[in-house]
């Protein structure tokens, strides 16, 4: 099982290569690389966490949903139900490469900072942070893909999770909403709990009950979120693309 | 091979079973045709056969096994060419084999699959590049990559031209000469005449006639000769009785006197009785 894992994530990452998807990526990545350049320090500390968490959930999001609309638009996934290869595997294996091909660009983004303006980072931490963010992220984007008819309908369910989660978390970031239940009520949203575990990587953060809290609540939700709805719906969405 | 007994299925939305009971078995080394208009539960049957469908009711063996006790290894058996083209437009031909080589334990000799459907030159283009038949024709290639014991083919020459059909119902009937057994749907019905040993005709998710292609053209033809001679410059035609029809006088005067220009049995086409089957006439008992 664990080859054909591989060979199936193999595959996943070259055909995001394929799709153009790494380079999308890679571009997006120097995008934010050029605009946080030429930012002073303060702000600089201020939004490079917020570039690196809008990379871990909104374009997690949105690659997998292009992913999963390529596939939907040329029916392969009629070919994948008929080989050897289960469900969780097939599942499994978009979930490891997405993960792994968005924390690539973060990864761009984090390297230039780290060279030209000297970022402080602990490294096991950044890294730990966008992964689980992007997995958690990810899985949410596989089981939006389940509702999504077309590509506009992927670039709807961006714009609705834009609109209730990320908005209200790049708000608070900013100060445009403040107060302790604005605080408690953000505890729960998933983007704001990216940010706040991203936000944990860098130097000077302390690390008290929020982080701990995102930590655990995207951890353990992603990992509910896809056992207990992404895996048992997948057979479902597959069905349906193979014409039923 | 496989043996389905009074299988039932419904959509899960649906209120009504689109399948209603049917029960058929495909023997080793057969090519078994499963013919219908649209929508009568051609390809609803073909996947529940190849596991995409669940939640059917009724009983389904593959090699005295029910289907749901098998695994991975039911894969392994089965080759599945769709009706449509399955391929990553923006990979290369090979690129998509490749990938899918890796998935299974068997793997064909590819560059002879290629060439023999003649694709191997164009190996290296991308799928997005090549035309309806050349991806119908690799949809072939990506069926029979594993070495498969039994194919399931939906449509397999639809989209093809006369001489790709050709190589492709040659490899078919090679296939079944190799031990395989083929389960297809289709319209085009001088394929299915041609390839089929046996064929079961499906309505309304029923089954209402299953045989060979002889037999039903003997049970749906007319039994009669219809003979054409020329006469002071004008074609004539009389019909006779198949029956005794060595020893009718009338029949062996005109064979014998007239200048024949054409003599046909009352033997039906595989079409004609399609409309004939899969109509309401005879639905009602008309």
């Amino acid at each position: 099982m664990a080859n054909r894992l591989w060979v199936l994530v193999k595959g996943e990452l070259n055909r995001l290569n394929k799709y153009n998807m790494t380079s999308v990526s890679v571009l997006v990545a120097l995008i934010w690389g050029v605009i946080l350049f030429f930012l002073d320090a303060e702000l600089l500390n201020l939004l490079l966490p917020l570039v690196l968490m809008m990379d871990a959930t909104m374009m997690a999001i949105m690659y997998v949903g292009s992913v999963m609309f390529f596939e939907k638009s040329e029916s392969t996934i009629s070919t994948m139900l008929v080989t050897p290869v289960s469900n969780s595997e097939l599942l499994l294996s978009k979930l490891i490469a997405n993960t792994f091909h968005n924390m690539f660009a973060s990864a761009l983004i984090i390297i230039v900072f780290v060279i030209f303006k000297d970022v402080q980072l602990n490294y096991l931490l950044i890294a730990l942070a966008i992964f689980i963010a992007t997995a958690f992220h990810t899985t949410a984007g596989i089981i939006l893909a389940y509702f999504q008819k077309d590509f506009t309908g992927m670039l709807v369910n961006i714009m609705i999770f834009m609109f209730i989660l990320a908005i209200p978390s790049f708000l608070f970031t900013f100060g445009v909403i403040s107060g302790d239940a604005w605080e408690i009520v953000l505890l729960f949203n998933p983007v704001q709990a990216a940010q706040e575990i991203i936000s944990g990587g860098f130097t000077g953060y302390e690390h008290g009950f929020k982080y701990y809290f995102s930590l655990g609540y995207l951890s353990i939700g992603g990992i509910l979120g896809y056992i207990f709805y992404a895996l048992p719906k997948f057979q479902d969405y597959a069905v349906k693309q193979s014409g039923v | 091979m496989f043996k389905v007994s009074d299988l039932h299925y419904s959509y899960p939305k649906g209120k009504a079973d689109v399948i209603n009971g049917i029960s058929f078995e495909i023997d080793k080394g057969e090519i078994f045709g499963f013919l219908g208009p649209s929508g009568a539960g051609k390809s609803t049957t073909q996947k529940i056969l190849i596991k995409i469908l669940g939640d059917y009711r009724g009983h389904i063996t593959y090699n005295g096994k029910n289907i749901t006790e098998y695994n991975d290894e039911f894969y392994e058996e089965i080759g599945v060419s769709f009706e449509m083209p399955i391929h990553f437009s923006k990979m290369t031909a090979m690129e998509n084999i490749e990938f899918f080589l890796k998935l299974y334990k068997n793997n064909a000799n590819i560059e002879e699959l290629m060439k023999r459907v003649g694709l191997w030159e164009d190996k290296d283009k991308m799928v997005g590049e090549y035309s309806k038949g050349m991806k119908i024709r690799l949809n072939i290639v990506r069926a029979m990559l594993n070495n498969p014991k039994m194919l399931f083919m939906d449509e397999p020459t639809n989209g093809l031209d006369p001489m790709n059909a050709m190589i492709l119902k040659d490899m078919i009937r090679e296939f079944r000469a190799n031990g395989g057994t083929v389960f297809i749907t289709s319209h085009i019905m001088a394929d299915i005449d041609q390839l089929c040993d046996r064929v079961a005709f499906i309505v309304e998710g029923e089954i209402i006639e299953m045989d060979t292609p002889r037999n039903l053209k003997i049970k749906y033809g007319k039994r009669s000769m219809f003979l054409e001679y020329k006469e002071n410059g004008k074609t004539i035609g009389v019909e006779f009785p198949l029956d005794g029809i060595g020893q009718n006088k009338e029949f062996l005067n005109l064979l014998q006197t007239k200048e024949v220009e054409t003599l046909h049995s009352g033997e039906t086409t595989l079409e004609d009785i399609f409309i004939q089957v899969t109509g309401v006439g005879l639905k009602n008992g008309q």
